[in-house]
């Protein structure tokens, strides 16, 4: 009992690290490239927001920026891979509470991924 | 500008902001938002984007270490997610109908909260008598000793702290933070959780409540990759920095000076939201 425990904690407390190291490892890369292409040029302006632009707002526009090596999509990746860092985390705790025949706690997690994955889904526009 | 100059004093100031956010216990996030805003003149909708970012990364990257020590109470962090998530749903989609300035007036008020909160005296909550309810979620847990033994506690009133982390979760959802102050609130005032417990709870909280309104903002175009990257690499690299530091440094001092700065921060966001200058 206290070692699976121990073992659950472990596997977590990796997610999260592994998580994290490739998200700053893609960002790296896309980063550099980012400046390679584009560092010359003046800054866009931040100062107003502009909701429109399609290419990395969107799983497809974000996949097919990263296949042809374009910065921008790389970068989305690397912010996806840590947006899935925690949701993998309670993905696991779900599977380790269903293991452990711990229905109440199964159904936390199911609860709190769903509410995420609906999110993800809708996207609320 | 060009964006070489840009990305480097935006690299720097979320390093300083990882920094001085893991010295002082505010979260990488809620520093992140008046540099980028204030210092850098970027709109709040990005900001937002930045600190969601910083959020998640640094909720991670300390986290993997707490959770492995046996501190972080998983149950009572994932039950408390529900609450959290769904207030962070809220929050996006209520940032959306808000206006900067208003927006800027709330994070005001967040930021002398949490100074001052920051500055209080934290009970240590041994004995406490848990409830039925806090019994039958298995949320009572145990936590290392610097001795190695394991000190075991229980804690009261999950209505209670439930409620008011939808409040957090909320407040995370419209600024893009961990809104820690208000989550170590509702475990250690309401629940009695163990200061220990409750703050390294809070922060594995941040993650998921993070990635809850994340999905949202980075469809709505929020999430800005030129500002994302240098963030993320910035705030991870300083919080780094941070947790070598804080084994050698005592930073009861730092940590006055710097919710005071904080509060003038603070004030100065009040100001220019109530002006209308965002």
């Amino acid at each position: 009992m206290n070692n699976s425990r121990t073992d659950i904690q472990r596997l977590i407390g990796n997610t999260l690290r592994w998580g994290v190291t490739i998200a700053s490892v893609i960002a790296i890369i896309g980063l550099v490239i980012y400046l390679l292409q584009h560092g010359n040029e003046s800054v866009p302006d931040y100062a107003h927001f502009d909701a429109s632009r399609p290419a990395f707002t969107h799983l497809e526009g974000i996949l097919s920026g990263f296949a042809i090596g374009e910065s921008y999509g790389i970068i989305q990746i690397g912010v996806i891979v840590l947006i899935l860092t925690p949701i993998l985390r309670v993905a696991l705790s779900f599977f380790d509470f269903l293991r452990e025949r711990d229905w109440l706690y199964a159904l936390i997690s199911a609860i709190v991924l769903a509410t995420i994955f609906i999110n993800s889904v809708t996207g609320f526009k | 500008m060009t964006i070489f100059t840009f990305t480097i004093i935006l690299l720097f100031s979320a390093y300083l902001a990882g920094l001085l956010g893991s010295l002082t216990g505010f979260g990488g996030g809620i520093i992140i938002i008046p540099a980028l805003t204030l210092l850098l003149g970027v709109d709040f909708q990005y900001a937002i984007g930045g600190a969601l970012v910083a959020s998640i990364a640094t909720s991670s990257g300390s986290g993997s270490v707490y959770v492995r020590e046996g501190i972080t109470n998983i149950r009572l962090g994932i039950f408390l997610e529900i609450a959290t998530a769904l207030g962070a749903v809220v929050g996006a989609l209520i940032a959306f109908w808000l206006n900067n300035n208003v927006i800027a007036v709330v994070f005001g008020i967040v930021l002398i909260f949490s100074a001052i909160n920051q500055q209080m005296k934290k009970a240590d909550h041994t004995d406490v008598v848990g409830s039925p309810l806090a019994k039958r979620l298995k949320l009572y847990g145990t936590f290392p000793q610097k001795d190695g033994t394991f000190q075991s506690y229980e804690l009261t009133n999950v209505a209670g702290g439930f409620s008011l982390m939808t409040v957090a979760g909320a407040l995370s959802g419209i600024l893009g933070i961990g809104s820690g102050a208000l989550k170590v609130l509702a475990m250690d005032t309401l629940m009695k959780v163990p200061f220990k417990v409750s703050t390294t709870t809070s922060n594995f909280m941040m993650g998921v409540t993070a990635c809850a309104s994340a999905v949202i903002y980075i469809q709505r175009g929020n999430i800005e990759p030129g500002i994302a990257a240098p963030v993320l690499l910035g705030v991870l690299a300083g919080a780094m920095t941070g947790a070598r530091l804080l084994k050698r440094l005592d930073v009861r001092l730092l940590r006055r000076i710097f919710a005071v700065m904080i509060i003038l921060v603070a004030c100065n966001m009040i100001y220019n939201g109530l002006r209308g200058n965002f």
